[in-house]
């Protein structure tokens, strides 16, 4: 928007920044949320299905360990950015602090700690998932499952990157068919508006909107982690390279259209997140004092995209001649995945419930399971306790009428 | 620290700030009487984070913008976390809810605040961008202001209805 390319040291600390968020948010997800189903089972007592029965389950010291690490990540965060939600010194140009030397020392010795934890969170993943058979058949099961198109951010040799890159969608055989620079996003993406909802439904353009189906016919595409693995030949970094070809190899090639591996996706970006974080501050250059290019241009417009933890993040903004804001538009991460949130419910709905199988609090949780894996951030749309979702299946006869309700109601009603 | 008074939400989508207006709005008149063991918090986040900033003092008020059906906007709730307990089994899609935040930070022997109030203020509108409260809204946080403080100086207080 101000034509102005900040110099490498700021870049380094936005992309430190970035990775860092990733790292507490993924940590976050993984054990809170996901972790949950697969260490106690989907179908376990509600009662303790949550951190508290995982913290049960993998004993104390696993439980400060994830807590220690979700705050060392915050902490780099605060180090850089003076907060770790809603940083304060990021400007036109550049950033308006940089780091010492020594925060650069204190934030490799962190980022080492990430990457041993990061370690660790995949290996728990293999051993309480993988080496389980009926997690693994879970894992495959046809209820979690989407044929659409992939998309993630990738740098020059393909490999994910959250920060800079073409953006690239891959189809349903994993081969490459559309390549977008940041300010061409308008010529790929459009937003369909549905009466019902104030979210709007992102396509891609040039496959066209055919309604909530997946297949080539069908603009709709995902963007997660999975799908940035999808969309990506490789991780840029050792370890994540591993893990990467460790996950294809198991599960029988690319694409990976089974949804549940998203979570196997989001610990080797956490691992990614980790290694990039220790490279980044390795890099002596990024606790360099030149951080802004003073920006002269007359601001006009400008599109910015990277790689939020849920999705691939669009921001689109015009401004008058002093740089206020006249248009935005912003495609966040979840809103991406608005139709495939709601095909992927169905199809477990539709998948899991079938003819004398109980319809009860466990079957419940394994349809919320299709929805949770996108860890969607509409809890965060409102900040207001008691900050829950209701959950309610009917089963409907072919008369139209309620024979059966389970549900998780909200307590506030 | 005695006490730690913490405003959630976000002050740029009308009544869903109202907690940060609250404890802002606590700080000035706090100002006016110096001498209390306060201190005051405006966050936007939950969850673990939350957890975080409820360790180390012994009495925690956290004030938020509360979405209950049936409840005249404006009206002031004042929450025991007990009674938000019994929905333990119920999550965030997004992170962890505060019930699991005060247990999961005693069974990792973190020193959580004896005591907890939640006073919640039921929002007309907390959907739509914007830096000012609904008259509603302005009203609970005026009424929930003033519960507060009669909290800080008289721990056993009631609310005024």
């Amino acid at each position: 928007m101000y034509k102005v390319d900040p110099p490498p040291a700021a870049k380094k600390l936005r992309e430190l920044y970035n990775s860092a968020a990733f790292v507490h948010s993924h940590i976050a997800h993984f054990y809170a949320l996901a972790a949950p189903d697969f260490v106690l089972g989907p179908d376990s007592d509600p009662a303790k299905r949550n951190i508290l029965g995982v913290v049960e389950k993998v004993g104390i010291p696993v439980a400060g360990e994830v807590l220690k690490h979700r705050a060392i990540a915050q902490d780099i965060q605060i180090t850089v950015g003076g907060r770790s939600t809603h940083p304060v010194w990021t400007l036109p140009g550049g950033v308006s602090k940089g780091i010492t030397e020594e925060q650069r020392q204190e934030i490799i010795e962190k980022a080492k700690s990430c990457v041993e934890f990061s370690k660790f969170s995949l290996k728990l993943f293999e051993d309480v998932v993988l080496k389980n058979k009926a997690y693994l058949d879970l894992v495959l099961s046809d209820a979690y499952e989407m044929d659409c198109y992939w998309i993630g951010t990738v740098d020059e040799k393909n490999c994910v990157n959250f920060y800079h890159g073409d953006h690239r969608v891959v189809d349903q055989k994993g081969k490459e068919v559309f390549r977008y620079k940041d300010h061409e996003y308008l010529d790929y993406i459009s937003e369909r508006v549905e009466k019902y909802s104030y979210l709007k439904f992102p396509y891609l353009k040039k496959i066209g909107w055919k309604g909530f189906v997946d297949g080539p016919d069908s603009g709709v595409y995902m963007a997660t982690p999975l799908s940035r693995l999808n969309a990506a030949d490789g991780m840029a970094t050792p370890l994540a390279q591993e893990e990467y070809e460790k996950m294809y190899s198991t599960l029988g090639g690319k694409p990976v259209k089974k949804l549940l591996a998203t979570h196997w996706a989001r610990l080797i970006e956490l691992l990614y997140s980790a290694e990039r974080m220790l490279e980044l501050a390795r890099d002596p250059e990024v606790a360099s004092p030149n951080i802004r290019t003073l920006p002269t241009a007359t601001p006009e417009e400008g599109v910015g995209i990277v790689e939020a933890m849920r999705g691939i993040l669009t921001h689109h903004y015009q401004t008058d001649k002093n740089g206020l804001v006249t248009k935005a538009n912003l495609i966040v991460g979840t809103t991406n995945n608005n139709a495939p949130i709601s095909m992927s419910i169905k199809r477990a709905a539709q998948k899991l419930i079938q003819p004398g199988k109980e319809v009860g609090q466990g079957l419940l949780n394994m349809v919320e399971m299709a929805f949770r894996l996108y860890d969607p951030c509409f809890s965060c749309a409102t900040h207001s306790l008691p900050g829950e979702m209701p959950l309610i299946i009917d089963v409907i006869n072919a008369n139209g009428d309620v024979i059966h309700r389970e549900g998780r109601l909200d307590h506030r009603s | 620290m005695t006490t730690r008074i913490i405003g959630l939400g976000n002050s740029i989508l009308t009544d869903d700030g109202v907690g940060i207006h609250a404890v802002r709005e606590v700080q000035r008149r706090l100002e006016a009487c110096p001498g209390a063991d306060v201190e005051i918090v405006e966050t936007e986040v939950g969850g673990f984070s939350l957890m975080e900033l409820l360790t180390g003092c012994k009495k925690v008020i956290l004030i938020d913008c509360i979405q209950f059906e049936g409840l005249i906007p404006g009206t002031v709730v004042h929450i025991n976390p007990g009674d938000l307990r019994t929905s333990l089994r119920l999550r965030s899609v997004h992170d962890i809810d505060l019930p699991t935040v005060l247990e999961l930070g005693s069974r990792l022997g973190l020193p959580m605040p004896e005591e907890i109030s939640v006073i919640g203020i039921q929002a007309e509108n907390a959907l739509t961008f914007g830096e000012s409260l609904t008259d509603a809204a302005e009203r609970g946080m005026k009424k929930a202001v003033n519960h507060v403080l009669d909290m800080i100086r008289d721990p056993s207080s009631e609310m005024r209805h």
